[in-house]
């Protein structure tokens, strides 16, 4: 019951901040469930903030700390609601796939399959593995998640350079999140990581799912909760109690916020809705306190939003409301809190990373070209097996890229543009960093590249179906343009 | 495009067979209760031990030495456990034998069972 109560605050804390920040108006339905699932990642995002903020402060009154943080949630929620006008904006349709009728019902109930089958291994997956599959569960996070919740004053010693691969230096978000729960239940409970594990796994399904009907339609909605669903190696992670499965929902969730405030702006009459970018910049922040490659997914992020700055000096007549300067003020506040406590806990709790060698060292890494081509051969195996697939689901992104009609990136929308360039960063500095990895190369590669491709993947989904999606849809509403033009002729 | 959807599908449901093959069987899942067993080895030396601080800690050479180390520090956290013997409290985990040579600053204070040692180090740092 105190497992209830802990995770249905968590969730409320997440409700109320996202539902806060989103633009007051008639969401559709896919719409509703996007916000259901991003405010469950927020929600553990928060619950994770408030915990190490409590044991930093020494506050033990747990309850009574978050019973305070919800009124003061509730009381932003109100507020922002009664001074945001409900806005009169009519939806666009959307461009999505249009397959003759059989194919549509076949791909619906391959999606269904896909779905339940995904949820039925998972599951079993949990309760075969209920403390985790593989080391890092217990060597790293659910270990840290121990230190915060039994170490009392001590709990700062979890983060002890003595325990050697510990990943002293990588955020708590999980760790302070299990924590949290276990202080309802007074004991630390196997069970809370794996249900943490388990919300983060459906949530990424369903925010991918929810995000790609609410901005191309159902039916490209489908296909992309195959592709997921389908992914052997996500539902191996899903149960792992690992935070790579967690870190993909935060990506994911800042491309799909960045998106739907794109597709919001060429809409909205009276101002853009600015709390969507808001939360993009919390998505961000939350997947820095996620990994220590969440804090350099932020930085990508930062940089492709200057970018698009440059991008947007002649903007499409569907993005005219949109001012980049404004913007990126809006993202640097955002991320502002989330890169101060990152900060804070860098400099004063964690140990130095353990990625950094001396300069010299580097230095000879860096200069020496077999390593990049021994980087490259495992960047390029690894894209095609990482998902453990019978056909690798990649190579079928591939095939219909090249098949679908080519307008090119280059005229897709800036969202799209910095958002692929956001994981084109991303990808690089993964590279940057085997490149000088004080650990022996292929070792680390061997052990780590495969959660690194699966981090982004969620997050490729979903870019490569808004991307082939509207392609298609271009394509289909330029043929019958083209027909009347031959006939008027 | 029809071809590519249906082909795409296809491909993607051959993975979801994978997943289930690859399911544990639900009428015979075998847990891996490796960290609960050994929290529960190290449960009885648990309670002579401080509440928190470091330790130290020897262990069997061999392939399983580093998951054994770990699965001891989980099991003991919030104590530090320092994979070194040069501390006044050592902890000795010996799951497969007894050790024949052991380091000669540690004296034996008790054998907690499950190939669980306690030592008292007498050059501690």
């Amino acid at each position: 019951m105190n497992i209830v109560l802990a995770l249905g605050l968590s969730f409320l804390s997440g409700y109320l901040i996202v539902s806060a920040a989103w633009p007051r108006d008639n969401a559709n339905q896919p719409e509703r469930w996007m916000k259901l699932f991003i405010s469950a990642g927020f929600g553990i995002g928060i619950f994770s903030i408030a915990y190490f903020v409590d044991r930093w402060l020494g506050i033990v009154h747990i309850l009574a700390t978050d019973l305070c943080l919800v009124t003061l949630l509730l009381a932003v929620y109100l507020l922002a609601r009664a001074r945001r006008k409900p806005s009169n904006s009519i939806a666009d349709p959307v461009p999505d796939l249009k397959p003759p009728h059989w194919l549509r019902r076949l791909l619906m109930a391959s999606f269904g399959i896909s779905i339940l089958a995904a949820l039925y291994a998972t599951v079993l997956r949990a309760l075969a593995h209920p403390h985790g599959d593989g080391w890092d569960a217990f060597a790293i996070w659910n270990l840290h998640a121990r230190f915060l919740f039994l170490g009392g004053s001590h709990w700062r010693d979890g983060f002890s350079t003595l325990i050697p691969w510990s990943h002293s230096d990588y955020p708590p978000l999980i760790p302070a999140a299990i924590a949290h729960v276990w202080s309802y239940i007074g004991h630390d409970d196997p069970i809370v990581p794996a249900i943490i594990s388990l919300i983060f796994t459906c949530a990424t399904l369903g925010l991918l799912v929810s995000a790609v009907a609410t901005l191309r339609g159902i039916t490209t909605a489908a296909m992309a909760g195959i592709a997921l669903a389908s992914t052997p190696f996500f539902i191996e992670q899903g149960s792992s109690q690992y935070a790579d499965i967690p870190l993909s929902f935060f990506f994911l969730a800042a491309a799909a916020l960045l998106h739907l405030f794109q597709q919001r702006s060429a809409q909205v009459a009276d101002g853009s809705p600015t709390g969507l970018f808001v939360l993009a910049g919390a998505a961000t922040g939350l997947a820095a306190w996620t990994k220590n490659e969440g804090l350099l997914f932020l930085f990508a992020f930062l940089a492709s939003q200057i970018a698009s700055v440059a991008w947007r000096r002649h903007p499409p007549a569907s993005e005219s409301r949109l001012n980049s300067g404004r913007e990126l003020v809006i993202f640097l506040l955002a991320i502002a809190p989330f890169l101060l406590l990152i900060l804070w806990f860098k400099h004063f709790i964690a140990p130095s990373g353990d990625l950094f060698s001396g300069p010299e060292a580097m230095l000879h890494k860096i200069l020496t070209p077999a390593r990049y081509w021994a980087i490259l051969r495992w960047y390029g195996k690894d894209f095609l097996r990482f998902g453990n697939w019978v056909v690798p689901t990649t190579i079928l992104f591939v095939a219909i890229g090249l098949l679908s009609p080519s307008a090119g990136i280059r005229r897709q929308n800036t969202a799209l543009r910095s958002s692929v360039l956001t994981l084109t960063m991303t990808l690089c500095g993964y590279f940057a960093v085997y490149v000088i990895t004080p650990n022996d190369l292929y070792w680390h590669l061997r052990f780590s590249l495969n959660r690194l491709f699966l981090q982004v993947w969620p997050t490729v989904i979903f870019l490569f179906f808004l991307f082939v999606s509207g392609q298609a849809s271009s394509e289909s509403q330029a043929e019958p343009n083209s027909r009347q033009n031959q006939a008027n002729l | 495009m029809k071809c590519a959807i249906l082909l795409f599908t296809i491909c993607c449901l051959l993975s979801t067979i994978r997943i289930l093959r690859e399911a544990p069987n639900p009428v015979h899942i075998t847990r891996d209760d490796v960290s609960k067993k050994s929290d529960e080895r190290f449960a009885a030396v648990k309670t002579r031990l401080p509440a928190s601080g470091v330790i130290g800690y020897i262990g069997e050479s061999g392939n399983s030495s580093t998951p054994d180390y770990y699965l001891t520090q989980y099991a003991l956290a919030p104590l530090v456990v320092d994979r070194s013997s040069h501390h006044a409290i050592v902890i000795g985990n010996f799951p497969l034998s007894r050790p024949s040579d052991l380091p000669p600053n540690l004296r034996l204070v008790e054998d907690c069972g499950s190939g669980v040692l306690l030592f008292a180090g007498e050059d501690a740092k």
